[in-house]
């Protein structure tokens, strides 16, 4: 917290003195970078921290700067304009909003194809704005709009776009802290993952993008009074593509670099367009040579350094709050449930039903369909006859966040995590999960948050103690250890664990074995743990479950199984 | 047959015939190196200009041929070698490396020959009488080339060696080249001529287009968005998309006006994109 109040003084007080430096002049140009600067720093939100990449951002600036513009013609000296100029800067946040909510629902798109349609998109608002006269003045665009009333001076202007900007860079710095940042780096990372702890992608992708819209809306409601004059050409292609290069130049990660981006890069090119006229190859150059080889940007070189000031891990000395209403019921089952794909049949009629706690492990040849009924449960891979009950309820087909909402965990099979982020933000995605509210996610004391299980896992394995270390450092056991922490601290009831034990020493295998057992017991769960290992299968599992060609071939406790001849007739590979 | 419809059955099959021409070089290299080439457009661009250039020249028509595809072709094979080849493993990465080639190449060829419209005569004047209705021999004879040139290009990718190296290759990187197909030269040669391919569209359209450093943009656009209607299984989806695009394209603007075509074609892409991102026939 200090650290973020030094920051607002600093920049405040940077940007109050600016003027006085660089002259009046300059102190102009400024003012209208400024604004751009802030539209891209929306690019750099959405791409540098969630991973999805919109090259339609001019359409919200445009769609702002118009929206300000006509109300400032027809209410300039109304005191409507205390809600016309706010809404015009909110107004592409919500339609941002709402076409992320119908873009990503239901699929997780990939980049290319996200970026491709915000393109379309753009050069969709660039054929209305230049056509339809009556409202945008076609070609010609809005002229003669008013200032904002009671500013006369140049500089005025500059303070204008500079208490905007200084608004804007401090709010996206305390996102980009706060767990919502978190959120957002994770999404970028690992969606499944992210999903299997609980949230809504979809949703967290919407409002990042969202937040972006507004973001390009406050610059674009600011351009129109300031510049007079609103042209079709701010929906244009061409500004969204300037957008993404300052962002990607200045560094799409960093909370400055599209700021940067905008204002070096813009001004320079201001001013050099005119006397060099290779100076846009050059900055095309430019832009390439940092996609191959310098993806962090100018100010990847310098922000990471105050970077892990801030981001080394907080005390845990909050407990976090209790879980929210998980279904009494335990257990889970499957009722005659078929999955094909394309043609190859996957589940052929499984049956397996769980009604207490304990653990129980699911067993089988490769291709037996052990991973795929779990896929199958958790709505991975559509079910095509058949129910599976989950928890009390029918939920075939749910989806994962859904489902790890109401208490299931699932651990892959391999560790599935955030690499790139912190030991502790993975913990903290896991604890945030199902128990987060909105406003937890805009708070720093999210951060410290802490539960008994954890403190628990991390006495287990001292390693997890060391939050400030990279996961993707970690050693492959080390990684399995972590993913199945992070499965258990969300306390499901219901807990999936695709092969644990896979890469783990004998010594941390016991271990493991001993951390699921007392996780289980204390959280009166049902563990299902799909396993080849048949030493670690002899040490946990309380009942066993054989897979045999999508179907249930027997269950029963280890001793039975083994003295199964059905089951031996599989493995050795006899006709049963 | 009513003259004015004949017209624009022509018009509608020269649309979708050269638009095939330009999307069957993007969608070769994006089947092969799963690269999107978003520099394809700029490519058809730089063709154009080479007829333009050779016309400055008081050159024949027929020399920007071998021009355009000697200059882009080099162009082709520096930018596998240093744009197209380290970002391999990295698509989203190529589809922003391709896309700051395509700004580099505009605003090279501008600050060469500026922004203006540049007009390039056509090689064959007069029309050609079609069922009552006289329809421009250069057009006609474009469209003609221009299926030639799809159809004897499938023709060789389905029966000749090459061909079906290509296909294992697509099939499978890995294999292909443990059983000796030399996958890195393979991926050269038809990044190339994919670039060439778009090249000779563009010396082939430059008489009937304004000529200006923006062309390419229209083209890589039009042509993304076939990729995404047709879907990027098979020459059915190829054709099935550029004649959804070209056709609605060119229908539209007929009864309407171009703005109005071009909209309708961003719409229709808009919905591909979000609805049904494989296409109408999808890849398996």
């Amino acid at each position: 917290m200090a650290s973020f109040l030094v920051h607002s003084a600093a920049l405040v007080a940077a940007l109050a003195v600016l003027p006085q430096l660089v002259g009046e002049f300059w102190a102009y140009t400024l003012a209208l970078y400024f604004l751009y600067a802030i539209a891209a720093m929306g690019i750099g939100l959405c791409w540098g921290q969630a991973g999805i990449l919109p090259l339609g951002q001019s359409m919200f600036f445009g769609l702002a700067a118009y929206l300000s513009g006509l109300s400032l013609i027809h209410f300039g000296d109304s005191w409507l304009l205390l809600v016309l100029l706010p809404a015009s800067a909110l107004a592409p946040g919500l339609l941002a909003y709402g076409i992320g909510v119908l873009v990503f629902r239901g699929r997780t798109l990939t980049g290319p194809f996200f970026a491709m349609i915000t393109l379309a998109l753009t050069l969709l608002a660039f054929q209305i704005a230049n056509s339809w006269n009556d409202v945008t003045g076609g070609f010609n665009g809005l002229k003669n709009i008013p200032g904002l009333p009671g500013l006369s001076d140049f500089t005025d202007l500059y303070y204008i776009s500079a208490s905007a900007l200084a608004v804007c860079v401090l709010g996206v710095a305390w996102l980009r802290r706060a767990p919502a940042g978190v959120l957002w780096r994770a999404v970028a990372e690992n969606e499944q993952r992210v999903r299997f702890c609980g949230f809504a992608v979809q949703n967290v992708k919407a409002v990042v993008f969202g937040i972006s819209g507004v973001l390009a809306g406050i610059g674009g409601a600011l351009y129109a009074p300031q510049q007079n004059l609103v042209t079709p050409q701010l929906c244009g292609f061409i500004l969204s593509a300037d957008l993404v290069i300052w962002a990607a130049v200045g560094g799409r990660a960093t909370l400055y670099g599209p700021v940067v981006g905008a204002v070096l890069i813009g001004i320079l090119t201001a001013d050099l367009r005119d006397e060099i006229s290779w100076w846009e190859v050059i900055l095309a150059a430019i832009f390439i040579v940092v996609v191959l080889y310098f993806r962090q940007g100018l100010m990847g070189f310098v922000e990471p350094r105050f970077e892990r000031l801030w981001r080394r891990a907080a005390a845990r000395d909050i407990e976090s709050p209790a879980r929210p209403g998980a279904p009494d019921d335990t257990g889970f089952a499957l009722d005659d449930v078929h999955v094909r794909v394309d043609r190859v049949r996957i589940l052929e009629g499984l049956d397996l039903a769980v009604d207490r706690p304990g653990v129980y492990c699911l067993i089988g040849p490769n291709g037996a369909g052990k991973t795929s009924c779990f896929n199958a449960m958790t709505g991975e891979l559509p079910v095509r006859s058949g129910r599976i009950r989950i928890l009390g309820r029918e939920r075939t087909g749910a989806a994962a966040d859904v489902l790890s909402r109401i208490g299931v965990g699932r651990k892959f099979q391999a560790p599935s995590l955030f690499p790139d982020l912190t030991v502790a933000e993975n913990f903290n995605v896991g604890l945030w999960g199902g128990r987060a509210r909105l406003a937890d996610l805009v708070r720093m004391r999210s951060h410290r948050w802490s539960s008994a299980i954890l403190r628990e896992a991390q006495a287990r394995f001292p390693f997890l103690a060391e939050e400030d270390r990279r996961a993707g450092d970690l050693s492959h056991g080390q990684r399995q250890i972590l993913e199945l922490v992070m499965v258990l601290i969300a306390e499901p009831r219901l807990i999936l664990l695709d092969e644990p034990s896979a890469g783990l020493s004998q010594a941390e295998s016991r271990e493991v074995v001993e951390a699921i057992r007392w996780v289980g017991s204390r959280l009166q769960a049902c563990t299902v743990i799909v396993e080849h290992d048949m030493t670690f299968v002899r040490e946990i599992a309380d009942r066993i479950f054989v897979l045999h060609q999508g179907r249930l071939l027997a269950s029963g406790t280890v001793a039975e199984i083994q003295a199964d001849e059905r089951v031996r007739a599989v493995y050795v590979g006899a006709s049963a | 047959m009513d003259p004015i419809l004949t017209t624009n059955i022509l018009n509608v099959v020269y649309e979708v015939s050269t638009l095939a021409v330009v999307v069957l070089g993007l969608a070769v290299v994006f089947g092969l190196l799963n690269v999107m080439n978003l520099a394809h457009g700029e490519f058809v661009m730089i063709g154009a200009y080479c007829a333009f250039f050779v016309q400055t020249q008081d050159l024949p028509f027929l020399a920007a041929v071998p021009l355009a595809l000697l200059v882009c072709g080099f162009i082709g094979l520096v930018v596998e070698r240093i744009l197209v080849r380290p970002l391999y493993a990295r698509p989203f990465d190529t589809l922003l490396a391709t896309w700051g080639l395509s700004m580099l190449l505009r605003e090279a060829v501008e600050a060469i020959y500026g922004r203006g419209f540049r007009s390039v005569a056509t090689p064959l004047t007069g029309s050609v009488d079609v069922l009552g209705a006289g329809y421009p021999a250069y057009r006609l004879l474009l469209t003609a080339v221009s299926i030639a040139l799809v159809a004897g290009l499938v023709w060789w990718f389905v029966q000749s060696a090459t061909g079906r190296r290509i296909r294992a290759v697509v099939n499978n990187p890995e294999l292909a080249g443990s059983v000796g197909i030399p996958v890195t030269a393979l991926a050269r040669n038809t990044f190339v001529f994919g670039c060439c391919l778009a090249a000779l569209a563009g010396v082939m359209l430059a008489p009937l287009l304004p000529v200006n450093p923006t062309l390419g943009l229209d083209f890589i656009l039009k042509s993304f968005f076939v990729l995404v209607v047709g879907g990027l299984g098979s020459l059915v989806g190829l054709i099935s998309g550029a004649g959804v695009i070209g056709g609605v394209e060119s229908v539209v603007s007929a009864v309407s006006d171009r703005t109005w075509g071009y909209s309708t074609v961003l719409v229709i892409a808009i919905l591909f994109l979000w609805l049904r991102p494989n296409g109408l026939f999808p890849r398996t």
